[in-house]
């Protein structure tokens, strides 16, 4: 199979999927001198796995159960496996990952949408913090690109929520009498912020522009794990004299974050407005960019007001059921909700 | 101003510079003030405040930032004449008396604040180049513009649009051109943004929407909700209700906080006198 096949520690085989080897053949095609620097290991032990990776490729092509397949394509047990070892980014908050299936996933594109104030900027920063968590704390040792095409990324309440993440992962290790003297001088407030790749832009050119170019930029920083965008809507929302050519280039947009999802095994997450469209006579809240949008995402997720309280609720995924969660926007960043008794209402 | 990809990235380490809108106990509530590089919106019916704010905030942005200020001067654009010269004229005497000369490098602030009045919100889109020509010339003379005022961006819209679905369409889509126009040059020049917004009455039974920290919002005694409805609302990245309630010659006020990327929900009652719009400490 891949990766798992490895006789190597567990941590080697988490840094190599943290560092995009998601299968032998990637590491068996890669040189010495990139492996050891992408898995900071030394070259003799790089040397080490590539043997290994090149037996193991070798003989599954032997065995030929990938001569039966059309080049790029796999079999579908391969893709079972393979999805074992796709992670998730948690939300922090424990009801929103249950319905999540433990949290945004990787290779997928994910949208969010939901009205002014209820929290879409507040996911996006938390998930650009969390996808830093260490390995050794169950997160994905990733950095985040995080495009704002609004202005609604401030750097000070990025701030409060990454020393919250910090504060609550000394509080776990702490339980756990984890030795965190290591994370304790590499997790600091200020290394968070550098691991968010920080993009602004302001028309809609430069958004697509932007997007292009991040395959490119992705591949020359491969520890990159999810890409949010704030919003993805704003610009697209001005007077378009070609409403087709607005498809065409959402579409386009779309298409391409999608295959960045695949190739590189890492989340996207675009977060969306919502309008109002006229239907039968009514007025109905729906998400922005048309009824063509909806095809461009994997999974959908709504954010509502439900009475005091913030929910959010799973409009459409191939994988999860249709569920809402409550959740709360808090000083320290998105959290349970306060009121226990509500809990996961399944639809 | 097309900027290649690889430029779009920025550091994220500076913390945005923020604007003193006259008062230390508002500002609190602000985290320092109005930030720059985002739209603030003002909220709040007739007489709640909204203009003053405005008035005092263009003031203040002349102090240097050790006084909370932005060194800045600044362009206040109006809809609803006439525009109150003489009241800008006598809080700028509040600020002479109550800041140390040195601080402003102008004995008359208001020469440092440029009048714009405008009167449609096409009328707007075209003026957005001719700001920007402003900024930059204000920026060569070593005097730089760093507020942006739009008082008020309801009344350009109130009149000339129906309510079929085209009208609708065609208002919401100048409602992103203008805001996206705003913003661009609120990133590049490092500007703060206010816009003022009017109130209209709440109607049982419309299927409105909740925006923000608060599920009810009154004013003088009524429920009302900010005009220009929910696409307006997605245009602007933080917004604060000024409310009001009389009661005799008693004028009670508030300012409430209904939503910002970085603010906590919030109310702070305050004060207009002859001086300018403070907070009031909680008692």
């Amino acid at each position: 199979m891949e990766i798992g096949m490895l006789p190597i520690s567990a941590s080697k085989r988490g840094k190599l999927l943290a560092a995009g080897y998601t299968t032998l053949h990637s590491i068996a095609t890669t040189s010495i001198t990139h492996l050891a620097t992408d898995i900071e290991v030394s070259e003799s032990e790089a040397l080490e796995i590539l043997n290994f990776a090149t037996r193991n490729s070798a003989l599954e092509r032997s065995s030929g159960s990938n001569t039966n397949v059309i080049q790029g394509g796999q079999t579908a047990w391969d893709m079972l496996n393979e999805e074992r070892f796709s992670s998730s980014i948690t939300t922090s908050c424990a009801d929103l990952d249950n319905i999540l299936g433990g949290g945004i996933n990787c290779k997928e594109v994910t949208e969010i949408g939901g009205v002014p104030g209820i929290g879409k900027t507040q996911i996006g920063i938390q998930l650009a913090v969390n996808v830093q968590i260490p390995l050794d704390y169950g997160g994905l040792g990733g950095k985040a690109i995080y495009i704002d095409t609004e202005g609604s990324f401030m750097v000070e309440r990025v701030l409060q929520i990454a020393e919250a993440c910090i504060e609550d992962m000394s509080e776990y290790s702490h339980h756990f009498h984890k030795d965190n003297q290591a994370y304790g001088v590499k997790m600091h407030p200020n290394s968070i912020l550098e691991n968010i790749f920080y993009f602004r832009v302001c028309s809609y050119t430069e958004q697509i522009a932007l997007v292009n170019y991040l395959d490119k930029f992705v591949t020359e920083h491969k520890d990159v794990k999810i890409i949010i965008i704030d919003s993805v809507t704003f610009h697209f929302r001005q007077d378009f004299e070609d409403m087709a050519l607005r498809t065409r280039l959402l579409g386009e947009m779309s298409l391409k974050l999608m295959k960045l999802a695949k190739n590189f095994s890492l989340a996207v997450v675009m977060l969306n407005q919502v309008t109002t469209k006229h239907v039968e006579g009514s007025f109905q809240l729906t998400l922005a960019l048309g009824d063509s949008w909806s095809h461009s995402c994997t999974n959908r997720i709504i954010l509502y007001w439900n009475g005091d309280e913030r929910h959010a609720y799973i409009d459409k995924s191939p994988s999860l059921k249709s569920a809402s969660a409550p959740y709360s926007v808090t000083s320290r960043g998105i959290r349970n909700s306060t009121s226990s008794s509500k809990r996961i209402k399944m639809v | 101003m097309k900027r290649e990809a690889q430029n779009l990235l920025q550091k994220v380490d500076e913390k945005s510079e923020k604007c003193t809108v006259g008062c230390p106990i508002l500002d609190r509530n602000l985290n320092g003030g109005i930030p720059t590089k985002s739209i603030t919106e003002v909220v709040g019916e007739s007489g709640s405040g909204k203009t003053q704010i405005c008035l005092q905030l263009v003031l203040s942005a002349q102090l240097p930032p050790s006084h909370g200020g932005l060194n800045g001067s600044s362009l206040y654009i109006y809809t609803e004449y006439p525009f109150p010269i003489r009241r800008l004229k006598q809080l700028s005497l509040s600020l002479l008396s109550s800041h140390p000369n040195h601080l402003l490098s102008s004995s008359d602030p208001l020469s440092r604040i440029i009048l714009r009045g405008i009167s449609s919100a096409e009328n707007f889109v075209e003026l957005l180049p001719d700001i920007e020509l402003c900024l930059r010339y204000w920026k060569s003379r070593l005097l730089p513009i760093r507020v942006i005022v739009v008082d008020s961006i309801a009344a350009l819209f109130r009149s000339e649009f129906g309510n079929c679905c085209f009208d609708l369409k065609r208002r919401s889509s100048l409602f992103f051109k203008i805001s996206g126009g705003l913003k661009l040059l609120a990133e590049r020049f490092g500007l703060v943004v206010v816009v003022t917004n009017q109130v209209v009455d709440f109607i049982e039974g419309n299927e409105s929407v909740r925006i923000g920290n608060f599920s009810e919002l009154c004013s003088s005694g009524r429920r009302v909700c900010p005009a220009l409805g929910i696409s307006w609302a997605n245009c602007v990245n933080s917004r604060i209700f000024l409310s009001k309630d009389q009661t005799g010659i008693k004028i009670t006020r508030f300012s409430s906080l209904l939503f910002a990327p970085h603010l906590p929900l919030s109310s702070s009652q305050f004060v207009i006198t002859e001086k300018g719009l403070f907070g009031v400490e909680n008692v």
